[in-house]
């Protein structure tokens, strides 16, 4: 048994039905067994499991590159740009203090 | 059709007179004499000037050499690759390269600018003064190709708090544009055009709210288009635009938001738009008159990538 899912154009694996007739009496036990409609409907849910995990890692990986680039090209510069400056207003605010304290410094000397 | 009128907001400083009553009172709005407006097709300048940097793909040199206090020339070279319309949704590429020689005359009364391509374009642009009050602006581009040339000139009024213009172009092109203060925030305009060659014509209609701290204006057009944009202004250093365009011919929609940061040593322009792309520009100052410029943007819908650096030199 298989079904179709429409979108994305993935659909399940084809299930080929495997025949009852021949073979011994373990073999015929051993396919009733895995025919068993537990057993069917566990492995149905099992890959219904791993086809939307595999498509929600997909599009969460998506999102990501996409929030990756975006955050590079728009915030790096910005990050890098405003610790520049504030270093340079850090450096200007060190000049300052220091040609500020100087003349203080050296007037009592005299 | 729909005139456009942003909220009328009382702008003016509303002090709370009753606590401290030496607190400056309300100014009284003086409507004989308002401030002159913005040129009504400069109504966005300053969302466009934030969301619309020049973003470029390939390599950009300038080199502005001024050889008097008036006069300039420049050289150009761009090389990369350009995109030509295709029918396809792939988009076409064609690595180009061209070298672009250009001359400037600065006068306070007469502007002349030129630019020639090598492969055979020339951009010239006049601007002229011819009274106090009149100036006249005109535009050229030529081509090699039949009929893709164009000319465009206008007359510009400049009155007292009004401004009118009167448009001429090539391919009969006649277009006439007014705009008023009304308040010392509040300036209204209009515009009109009939273009011979397609049989169209249109009017339009566009508002603009200015402050010290926001811009906020409005456009509805014939044409089917409306736009609207906000400008803050969050500190010296920082402001933040968005705009919103809605094309009803088309059924297009598209917003945008962007920041603009000048900061001492460089100005950072990005902006993010709802058609999934995102695009930032930066201009640094190496050294006195040596800019460095990169440039990126990225297209998440069409995966279109196109990166760009460059140098400007002088002036």
């Amino acid at each position: 048994m298989s079904s179709a899912r429409i979108s994305g154009g993935v659909s399940l694996p084809d299930r080929g039905s495997s025949s009852k007739s021949g073979g011994g009496v373990i073999s015929r036990m051993a396919s009733s067994f895995s025919q068993s409609p537990v057993v069917y409907q566990g492995k149905r849910v099992a890959s219904d499991a791993a086809f939307v995990t595999k498509k929600l890692l997909k599009s969460t990986g998506k999102a990501a590159w996409i929030a990756g680039t975006t955050f590079l090209v728009l915030i790096v510069p910005l990050i890098i740009e405003m610790d520049r400056d504030q270093q340079l207003s850090e450096l200007e605010l060190q000049h300052a203090s220091l040609l500020g304290s100087s003349p203080s410094a050296s007037g009592p000397q005299k | 059709m729909a005139t456009f009128v942003s909220p009328p907001a009382s702008t003016t400083a509303t002090q709370p007179t009753g606590l401290k009553p030496t607190v400056i009172e309300k100014e009284k709005v003086d409507y004989l004499n308002l401030p002159c407006p913005i040129p009504y097709e400069e109504i966005h300048r300053e969302a466009f000037m934030s969301l619309k940097p020049e973003l470029f793909e390939g390599l950009r040199f300038d080199f502005t050499k001024g050889l008097n206090p008036k006069f300039a020339l420049s050289h150009s070279v761009l090389m990369g690759p350009t995109e030509i319309p295709s029918q396809s949704p792939e988009t076409i590429k064609i690595p180009t390269a061209h070298y672009e020689f250009g001359a400037n005359y600065l006068d306070p009364k007469l502007m002349l600018v030129g630019r020639i391509m090598t492969d055979g374009r020339l951009n010239a642009r006049i601007k002229c003064d011819l009274s106090e009050n009149l100036i006249l602006k005109s535009s050229a581009q030529l081509t090699n190709e039949p009929h893709m040339s164009n000319v465009m000139a206008s007359f510009d009024y400049k009155g007292k708090d009004y401004r009118s213009q009167f448009q001429l172009g090539s391919g009969a092109l006649f277009g006439a544009s007014y705009i008023q203060s009304v308040t010392p925030n509040v300036s209204l305009g209009g515009e009109v055009f009939w273009t011979g060659q397609h049989r169209k014509s249109g009017i339009g209609y566009g508002a603009r709210y200015n402050n010290d701290k926001m811009v906020a204006t409005g456009q509805v057009a014939s044409t089917g288009m409306v736009l609207l944009s906000y400008v803050q202004k969050v500190s010296e250093k920082v402001s933040l635009a968005s705009e919103f365009v809605y094309n009803h011919m088309s059924k297009d929609v598209t917003a945008t938001f962007g920041y603009d940061y000048i900061l001492r040593q460089c100005r950072l322009r990005g902006k993010i738009d709802s058609n999934g792309c995102v695009g930032a520009l930066l201009e640094e100052r190496l050294n006195l008159g040596l800019n460095f410029i990169l440039s990126a943007e990225i297209d998440h819908r069409k995966k279109d990538y196109k990166f760009g650096f460059g140098m400007t030199v002088g002036e």
